[in-house]
């Protein structure tokens, strides 16, 4: 039987109290955001759980341009803000909406979906391609780590004990910017067999500077920097747009997907990074897809 | 270990043993209409309104509802006095096997509590974890469009109630002085 050595299960209101129970070295303690991950694997050894629904940490918020959430808030409502909808090109609240049904993003929490990442988790790629900061709070320090730094490696294996995440800042989106988020799914709330985040910063017809991520090829999102660095600083034209797609489908590194074959998802890579260029960079309008 | 959680507006201070669900912990209180699907989150025949939102009983650890105020689908009407959207589910054929009825029901509610015009669209995304195999989705929208109507028409039949209630003592005071 799992949790057969739970002796408590905490709701600490503060953050040091949260921070407190978990830095304690004496007990296997484990913080609980949606919680949905421990009810799959509860874990083992685990003498005390502490819920985080009670900590100040529920909160959308806009300072400066920047966009401040609280680790706790569910993606529901990410889904229901405005200020979700109109930050960067609605890229954040486009990846937001499809993150399983409503019934399960009533319960995901945004520190749960950053820190647990999974193959389909659909926020990193999105926290990637915007340069996000992830805020940690240790017993002693705050610290802020970029997305980057963050998903170098699997955050739930690299956070200590200690560590909460507390809140994720995307920065400013300047006005020339563009971003499009693009994920395939077999049906509407599956898990993605690919996705796509882009931004870029454009003069005119010309790309300042651009950020390609691929998420749902391994766990953790990956930057295709051979297919930004071709684009960079260059005129947006087609033949360059192509080459940049066949760049990233070679560069993207993948794990095996029973759904799936390796040519497969490089196709579909090649295929999404094309047509949100065309969309994004070369202002080609894209059809609508309708079924019916 | 011991939790207290409110269910259907009753404390219950219930023994939790192990890694169980909050969807095995309320069957085994006798809560049967919180149905048992796919045990992963992707069915929502398991569906319970939790603080007033909708989610899956069957993605959460009992030991962690602590403090939650849970409503299942016994708590919205009786046999003899049914809830609009129970009435509104059976008027319009959305009922067959009517094993996902009960979640059905939950999620229009939670989605009717908060916006009582819902359009198609907004009903679809609402019900978008809950899937039907007998039906299809089309009388299931008519239902909680017709329940919709009918909420809203009492809504409004109830302010003027109220409105004329809150008449009626002045007139009298005004007689008796």
């Amino acid at each position: 039987m799992k949790l057969a050595e739970l002796q408590r299960v905490s709701y600490p209101e503060t953050i040091a109290g949260a921070i407190a129970i978990l830095s304690d070295e004496k007990r296997q303690t484990v913080a609980v955001g949606g919680g949905i991950t421990f009810a799959f694997t509860p874990p083992n050894n685990v003498e005390e759980m502490v819920c985080l629904r009670r900590l100040p940490l529920n909160y959308i918020s806009k300072k400066g341009g920047a966009i401040h959430i609280g680790a706790t808030t569910p993606i529901s409502e990410l889904v229901s803000s405005g200020v979700i909808k109109g930050y960067a090109d609605g890229m954040i609240w486009d990846a937001a909406r499809r993150i399983g049904s409503t019934l399960n993003r009533n319960l995901i929490t945004v520190g749960g979906n950053l820190v647990q990442p999974f193959i389909w988790s659909d926020l990193s790629t999105v926290a990637l391609a915007l340069g996000a900061g992830i805020i940690i709070q240790d017993k002693n320090k705050r610290r802020e780590l970029s997305a980057e730094e963050f998903f170098s490696r699997i955050p739930a294996k690299f956070l200590k004990p200690g560590s909460l995440v507390t809140e994720i800042i995307f920065p400013p989106f300047a006005k020339n910017a563009r971003a499009a988020y693009e994920k395939f799914t077999l049906t509407e709330f599956d898990y993605a067999i690919l996705k796509v985040a882009i931004v870029l910063i454009r003069t005119g017809k010309v790309c300042r500077e651009i950020t390609i991520v691929v998420g749902g090829a391994t766990v953790l999102p990956q930057r295709v920097r051979a297919a930004e660095d071709i684009l960079r600083g260059k005129k947006g034209v087609q033949i360059l747009v192509n080459e940049a797609s066949e760049l990233a489908s070679e560069e993207l590194k993948l794990v095996r997907d029973i759904r799936c074959s390796e040519k497969y998802k490089r196709d579909l890579c090649r295929v999404q990074v094309r047509g949100i260029l065309e969309k994004i960079l070369l202002d080609q309008k894209v059809a609508e897809w309708k079924l019916f | 270990m011991e939790i207290v959680l409110t269910i259907n507006g009753k404390e219950r201070r219930v023994e939790v043993v192990g890694a169980e669900t909050l969807l095995d912990l309320l069957r085994r209180l006798g809560y049967k209409s919180v149905k048992f699907g796919c045990g992963e989150g992707a069915c929502g025949v398991c569906t319970v309104l939790m603080d007033g939102r909708p989610v899956n009983s069957c993605l959460i650890l009992a030991v962690t509802a602590g403090g939650r105020e849970i409503v299942t689908v016994d708590d919205l009407g009786t046999r003899d006095n049914p809830h609009l959207l129970q009435t509104a589910f059976v008027e319009s054929g959305a009922v067959q096997c009517g094993f996902c009825t009960p979640g059905m029901i939950l999620a229009s509610k939670a989605l009717l509590d908060r916006n009582a015009s819902p359009t198609v669209d907004e009903i679809k995304q609402a019900l978008d974890g809950n899937l039907c195999r007998c039906t299809g989705y089309v009388q299931i929208i008519e239902a909680v469009q017709l329940a919709a109507r009918r909420i809203r028409a009492k809504k409004k039949t109830g302010t003027k109630r109220k409105k004329t209630a809150a008449k009626k003592p002045k007139t009298k005071k005004q007689k008796i002085t």
